[in-house]
């Protein structure tokens, strides 16, 4: 008898602690953006040699969208294959965009230089485009596709040839049903 | 005087109302604040948007206030941050769909304790009362009935095949078959009128036993005065010494004992300050968010501070422990790295620190001990010059940087193939002079450590140097000379005014400086080039 009041505790107690050990388990950071296959957030972005973009005039391109800083390591470290991804693909019917955030524009613009970036940069002056976007860490990359909405998110780091073929996953409009990790991210 | 107590009551009343009214409307501001109490700081680790100060968070704050001067509601202020972030952005969870549960579970989880627990205490007082209805209704023997129920059975030995084991074994019995009775009956599997019919049954077969028990000649040793009761021998109240209570008893408090247990150790094991940026405050074998584990964490801690104090030995001991237990840890790869660099085994330095690299391809303290093998031991400089272009990529401007630079210049001038490139120079465009050491500093010489020569523009304030010389276990005092050869920069022309300086490095590593490298500087600087005869005494000691 005292067996079948101790498996009925164990019924009780044990999804509790098992949904307390998954939790723990869990970085909510990590938990699938739902901004995955939604439209993307509308922009207009100041670049650095004093044009503007906007993201809806970008309809029927294929958008690599990719946030960076130049105090942050992991942006360094892929700022060399985002521009060798680019070189590949400008002549296609896609566009790479970088958006500094947290950056002083002295600082954005050395970094340009050093790695030779020659796709169209600008700064997130009030970090609105950052927060449309869901970014908690740089480097943080979007696809976007022909019709504007989200296919793929990469947190942290990511190589040229993720970023060639998510590219074209992206002007096929297909979406991909979960976000990417790389390296690691920084955050201020 | 009734009027003026009116009035005293009117203006007391109308003082008080005031600052309510004035909060009944709050201003921008403290509407902006009260949103953002309920944001998590996406960037903080359980910090809400309103008190963080970080630049993520003051940018929120910015667009909450923007979003509520244009007329939004909260609700849907917090909306807006969910449709970007997702739920775990609010620092309280939805009370709608899955949500809700975190905001029912508690509640339900209470209600049913409090069910619980009144069952127990209505179980406990129906069974006492039962008990003693039976014992006052019953018309067959009611004090044996009684004592039957308040009786143990003490279990004889399964041999034994005496009347009074026998009589025992029934009694026990008819216990355990009472107390199913009993649950069933709890359980609601029979109805009251049935429960009370077999209880009965079972009490009358009790009270026999324990007449026939009573019947048999007494048992010296089970007997104590104060547990002789009427016509039982061997009896003892369940009331002082019921073992199945205890049990119970026993049972719950090892439970509880092991439940607070795991739970400290699970929070200790899970918490812990952060000890960088990247870093997260629950990072561990719990959240998986690193792969290492606390052993692993707590064994490289110990390492690096036995490395920190040269204690080498020690380090080794600690970093093999930590990647017992985590044998990615790139981390503990890289050091055990630099120990064996120290230790002359540069083959042994570079598998360790490819181990480091396999798992984290731009960790900067691999990529360096890599590419100083490589540049030092090995001669290998294509190989340390890529490894330090690598590494310049990644790491920040700064102090680093800089040293990054000046040893990719050295490597760069110590290319063979690259100084050849460069203009063969006149046999004038040199500096020679004799280094001599301080009488006094003799004594702090290193038999082991090497000497560098260097030369800077005279002009110039940091930076790398414009030339530089490295001889290995110098004899002193000895003869120098410094020409286009040694120059860092290709290309860089050997001319102009310099300064000469040299030092005894103790680990021969131009890029540190440690506690006993002497050095010195020409009592001529600045020189032309082409002089000869610049002396340098090293005269000063590095602390």
């Amino acid at each position: 008898m005292p067996w079948r009041r101790l498996l009925l505790i164990a019924l009780i107690l044990g999804p509790i602690l098992g949904l307390l050990a998954f939790g723990f388990t869990r970085d909510a950071r990590y938990i699938t953006s739902p901004l995955l296959a939604k439209p993307a957030a509308p922009f207009t972005l100041k670049l650095f040699d004093g044009g503007k973009i906007t993201l809806a005039d970008l309809r029927g391109k294929a958008v690599f969208l990719n946030f960076w800083a130049s105090w942050c390591p992991p942006c360094r470290a892929e700022a060399k294959e985002l521009e060798a991804a680019w070189q590949k693909v400008k002549d296609k019917n896609m566009v790479f965009i970088g958006v500094a955030l947290q950056d002083t524009d002295e600082n954005s613009l050395e970094f340009l230089k050093e790695f030779g970036v020659t796709y169209p940069n600008g700064k997130d002056e009030s970090g609105k485009i950052g927060v449309d976007y869901g970014t908690w860490g740089i480097p943080e990359s979007f696809f976007i596709d022909p019709q504007g909405r989200i296919t793929y998110k990469h947190v942290g780091g990511i190589r040229a040839a993720l970023v060639l073929s998510k590219i074209d996953e992206a002007a096929k409009s297909i979406a991909s049903a979960q976000e990417g990790k790389g390296d690691y991210q920084s955050i201020r | 005087m009734f009027l003026r107590i009116l009035l005293v009551v009117y203006v007391l009343f109308v003082l008080s109302i005031q600052p309510l009214a004035a909060a009944g409307a709050p201003d921008l501001d403290d509407r902006t604040r009260e949103i953002a109490t309920e944001l998590r700081c996406v960037v903080c680790q359980n910090l809400s948007v309103a008190d963080s100060p970080s630049e993520m968070a003051q940018q929120m704050r910015a667009i909450v206030r923007e979003q509520l001067q244009a007329g939004k509601t909260p609700e849907q202020i917090k909306e807006f941050f969910v449709s970007r972030y997702g739920e775990w952005v609010l620092l309280k969870p939805k009370t709608t769909g899955f949500s809700a549960l975190l905001w029912i579970l508690p509640y339900a989880a209470l209600l049913l304790g409090l069910i619980a627990a009144l069952g127990f205490i209505w179980r406990w007082t129906k069974s006492k009362s039962t008990r003693e209805q039976a014992g006052n209704s019953s018309s067959v023997a009611p004090e044996l009935q009684n004592h039957f129920l308040t009786q143990e059975f003490a279990q004889p030995n399964l041999e034994d095949s005496s009347l009074r084991a026998k009589l025992l074994r029934e009694g026990g019995r008819l216990k355990d078959e009472l107390s199913d009775l009993e649950f069933d009956f709890q359980s609601g599997k029979l109805s009251e009128a049935d429960y009370h019919t077999l209880k009965h049954e079972i009490e009358t077969r009790g009270a026999i036993v324990m007449q026939q028990l009573g019947s048999l000649p007494a048992e010296p040793i089970a007997q104590t005065p104060d547990q002789k009761l009427p016509g039982v021998t061997a009896a003892k109240t369940a009331s002082t010494h019921n073992p199945f209570q205890r049990w119970q008893l026993i049972a719950g408090s090892v439970f509880l004992l092991l439940f607070g247990l795991a739970l400290g150790v699970m929070l200790t094991q899970s918490i812990r300050p952060r000890t960088s940026e990247n870093d997260t405050m629950t990072g561990d074998f719990m959240t998986g968010t690193t792969p290492s584990t606390s052993n692993a964490r707590a064994a490289l801690d110990e390492g690096k501070q036995a490395f920190g104090r040269q204690d080498f030995p020690k380090a080794i001991e600690a970093f093999k422990k930590a990647l017992a237990a985590d044998p990615n840890n790139a981390e503990a790869h890289a050091y055990m790295g630099f120990i064996l660099v120290r230790a002359g085994h540069g083959d042994g330095a570079l598998m360790a620190f490819d181990k480091a690299l396999s798992t984290a391809p731009n960790f900067p303290m691999a990529l360096w001990g890599r590419g100083m093998v490589l540049y030092q031991e090995k001669k290998d400089y294509a190989g340390a010059r890529e490894i330090f272009e690598r590494l310049l990529a990644i790491v920040p401007p700064g102090e680093e940087r800089n040293e990054i630079t000046k040893v990719l210049a050295e490597i760069r001038a110590a290319v063979p193939g690259e100084k050849k490139q460069a203009p063969a120079p006149a046999g004038s465009a040199q500096v020679s002079g004799k280094i001599t050491i301080d009488p006094k500093l003799q004594a702090k010489i290193d038999p082991n450590a090497a000497l560098f020569i260097i030369a800077r523009s005279a002009g110039a304030a940091g930076g790398p140097p414009l030339a530089v010389k490295k001889i290995e276990q110098p004899v002193f005092p000895l003869s120098y000379s410094l020409g286009q050869e040694n120059v860092m920069m290709q290309g860089m022309p050997f001319a102009g005014k310099i300064n000469i300086t040299a030092r005894l490095d103790k680990d021969s590593n131009p890029t540190t400086r440690g506690p006993g490298d002497l050095s010195g500087d020409s009592r001529n600087n600045p020189v032309e080039v082409g002089a000869k005869n610049v002396d340098v005494v090293l005269n000063q000691i590095n602390p």
